[in-house]
């Protein structure tokens, strides 16, 4: 049958990619391509692969936390029983999630599961949902992110507010967004058209109780330029060091998050807020703080990894808000600290709007962009052990320093400098090849 | 001698590219040298103070730009009236436009200006990123640009520098404005921090007009120090790493 969304029809772009792929491996690179080859000798195998999926394709959006979220929101769904197709994290262009469908799925193009969860980049998404719709559309948060290459924040509001509805059943959104939480304006009043819209979000008490709250971007193109109010389907009510409350349409679940602050939270209640609203009936709190519990960080965002004899904790940041709820997520300041920036993060001008008093000393400071941080934290008045931008005699000094008596070393670190960091003192495997 | 006070406008909305850097070079090499300095966060819908000592403004997006807008316009006279007093001005992107004639925008329409600056501001397709190094009679500049605008000098208007890298202006090699004490750039980084040259030339405007003798102290000697670190890199990576993207 022609329109059947899997078959012989399949065999030929299927086995093509996935020969690509193969090579593509050998030869240590190229994760993009393989899907690429598949697409333009199908063109409908996206579509039609993911429509075999009882709960479809569920997007999530955002400019932090998407692939902890992601992460989050599979496990839980796994949880409850559910197979779920997810790309590998960071893996978020088009191409590298076609590529990794294509790796999962049969020479006739079937992919046996229940639900499909994909962290998507906000510039492609809209796009992206041309071929692969989404049932489902989760958009986290809107902050300041890479304005040399969005340029204008209320850009990427956009990009993420227009793939939202592109959404064929639900719409998640976070209510203490000021772009995000407007989104039901979109619609005129009884549109039949509309998603069901569903929000999370934070008690007052909680944004509050953070240094410098949630970090989300202000809506100044609006005469209201804060959040609208709404009633959150999953609402945050409190964090401790290792977890979180989380209300869900008035079941209260304590979950252990995977690692610290109020993001976590936050993004956990995001999570919690869409498995609800797509599972309905069948949704269990028990099976979701069972979920957490087993849960480990997402690659390099609070994990711990060995050095030698002591424990490297690597905090994870793309940007200003990552940045900056980090630090307000640190406990105390962090015994030894390696802070460390290259040229993979073009623009670092915001350095100067974060508030480093998480911090009262650094010890070493390293990578392309070294001096410029350390001038900046001269400006602050913080204490600079080395400054030392060449990484891998950074990595011999921290090594070098006794061992602390948390017996833990925090590395600061940008995305491309946490790849580096890890190869350096032997984890190899890379973002998109777990 | 009472405090140096530092007036800053619209923090939030035209403070997103670190534009508090700006403030706080300028702070901090006048409390090392031993001067007491005040910081004064002009929001929208506030009065402006009496006097000033120095004027700082930075760079936001056009819906930032729109939401204080009328509050510029109704401050206008009052900034005015600080320059006639001779009151420098240090504003970096499209704070600085603000200043100027005002901003044609890509579907043509005029955001005006409070004509303080003398220039005109050209929202173009084209957007210039990456590192920039400039000559300028306070000395060699460096820093980081992005931005998609074109600044057009009036005649005989003094641009702040000639272009060795980057886009600046997008009108020949030119780079910024500079009108006496008031200086108008689309070099961020931010740019006084890594420029203590620059922020000198400022503070001696500041002392000229203010009457205060200004010698940087050996309390500099680190914030110096590394900002000569962070430029030398700057330079060598100006020219390969990426000059657009």
């Amino acid at each position: 049958m022609a329109n059947k969304p899997y078959g012989p029809k399949y065999f030929v772009p299927v086995v093509a990619g996935k020969a690509v792929r193969a090579v593509a491996k050998i030869r240590g690179g190229g994760s993009a391509f393989p899907g690429y080859v598949t697409t333009r000798l199908a063109p409908n195998f996206l579509r039609d692969v993911t429509s075999q999926f009882r709960y479809g394709i569920v997007y999530v959006l955002g400019s932090n936390g998407k692939s902890t979220t992601t992460h989050m929101l599979t496990e839980v769904l796994r949880g409850h029983g559910l197979t779920v197709f997810t790309n590998p994290s960071g893996a978020n262009l088009p191409q590298g999630i076609a590529s990794s469908i294509l790796a999962e799925s049969s020479v006739f193009g079937r992919l046996k599961a229940d639900i499909g969860v994909l962290e998507v980049d906000e510039a492609f998404a809209l796009e992206f949902a041309a071929v692969v719709p989404p049932a489902t559309v989760l958009v986290l948060n809107t902050q300041v992110d890479q304005l040399y290459r969005f340029y204008e924040t209320e850009r990427v509001a956009d990009m993420m507010l227009d793939t939202a509805e592109r959404a064929s059943a639900h719409i998640v959104t976070n209510r203490e967004d000021p772009y995000l939480s407007k989104i039901a304006r979109r619609y005129a009043a009884g549109d039949a058209t509309r998603p069901d819209i569903t929000y999370f979000g934070a008690t007052e008490a909680v944004i509050a109780a953070a240094p410098h709250g949630l970090f989300n971007a202000k809506d100044y193109r609006d005469a209201h330029i804060t959040l609208e109010p709404h009633v959150a389907r999953a609402e945050l009510v409190g964090t401790d060091r290792a977890g979180a409350t989380i209300d869900v349409a008035g079941q209260v679940i304590d979950v252990i998050l995977p690692a610290k602050g109020l993001h976590y939270g936050i993004d956990a209640a995001a999570a919690l807020a869409t498995a609800s609203v797509i599972l309905g009936e069948d949704f269990s709190g028990e099976s979701a703080a069972k979920a957490f519990a087993a849960m480990k960080p997402a690659y390099g965002r609070g994990e711990l990894l060995q050095f030698g004899e002591e424990q490297v904790e690597f905090v994870m940041f793309k940007n200003a808000a990552s940045l900056q709820l980090n630090l307000d997520a640190l406990p105390e300041p962090p015994e030894q600290v390696l802070l460390a920036i290259d040229e993979g993060t073009p623009d670092i001008s915001w350095i100067y709007d974060i508030d480093f008093a998480a911090l009262d000393h650094v010890d070493v400071i390293t990578g392309a962009k070294a001096w410029q941080i350390a001038l900046r934290l001269e400006h602050e008045g913080i204490r600079i052990g080395t400054v030392e931008p060449d990484l891998k005699k950074a990595i011999d000094i921290m090594k070098g320093l006794p061992k602390p008596s948390s017996g833990l070393k925090t590395w600061i670190v940008n995305y491309e400098i946490m790849m580096l960091a890890r190869k350096q003192i032997g984890f190899l495997e890379l973002e998109n090849q777990r | 001698m009472s405090a140096l006070s530092i007036l800053q406008l619209y923090p939030d909305e035209l403070g997103v590219a670190g534009d508090r850097g700006n403030v706080m070079a300028v702070r901090e090499r006048l409390q090392r040298s031993g001067h007491e300095v005040t910081i004064v966060e002009h929001v929208a819908g506030n009065k402006l103070p009496g006097a000033a000592d120095l004027v700082v403004v930075g760079n936001g997006p056009l819906s930032a730009m729109r939401n204080v807008h009328a509050d510029l316009l109704a401050s206008a006279d009052t900034l005015r009236g600080y320059v006639a007093s001779g009151v420098p001005l240090f504003a970096y992107g499209s704070g600085a436009e603000l200043f100027g004639h005002g901003i044609t925008q890509l579907d043509g329409s005029v955001m005006d200006g409070i004509e303080i600056l003398p220039f005109s501001a050209e929202r173009i397709q084209t957007r210039t990123v990456g590192y920039v190094l400039t000559e300028t009679k306070f000395g060699g500049l460096v820093g980081f640009e992005d931005n998609a605008s074109a600044w057009h000098l009036d005649r005989p208007a003094d641009a702040l520098g000639v272009l060795l890298e980057g886009g600046g202006n997008s009108d020949g090699n030119a780079e910024g404005v500079l009108f006496g004490s008031l200086i108008g750039t689309q070099i961020g980084g931010p740019v006084l921090p890594l420029n203590p040259l620059l922020t000198d030339a400022i503070i001696g405007f500041m002392a000229a007009n203010s009457g205060f003798d200004y010698a940087p102290s050996a309390e500099l000697l680190d914030l110096d120090r590394y900002a000569e670190q962070a430029r030398d890199v700057i330079v060598s990576h100006a020219k390969h790493v990426f000059s657009r993207i």
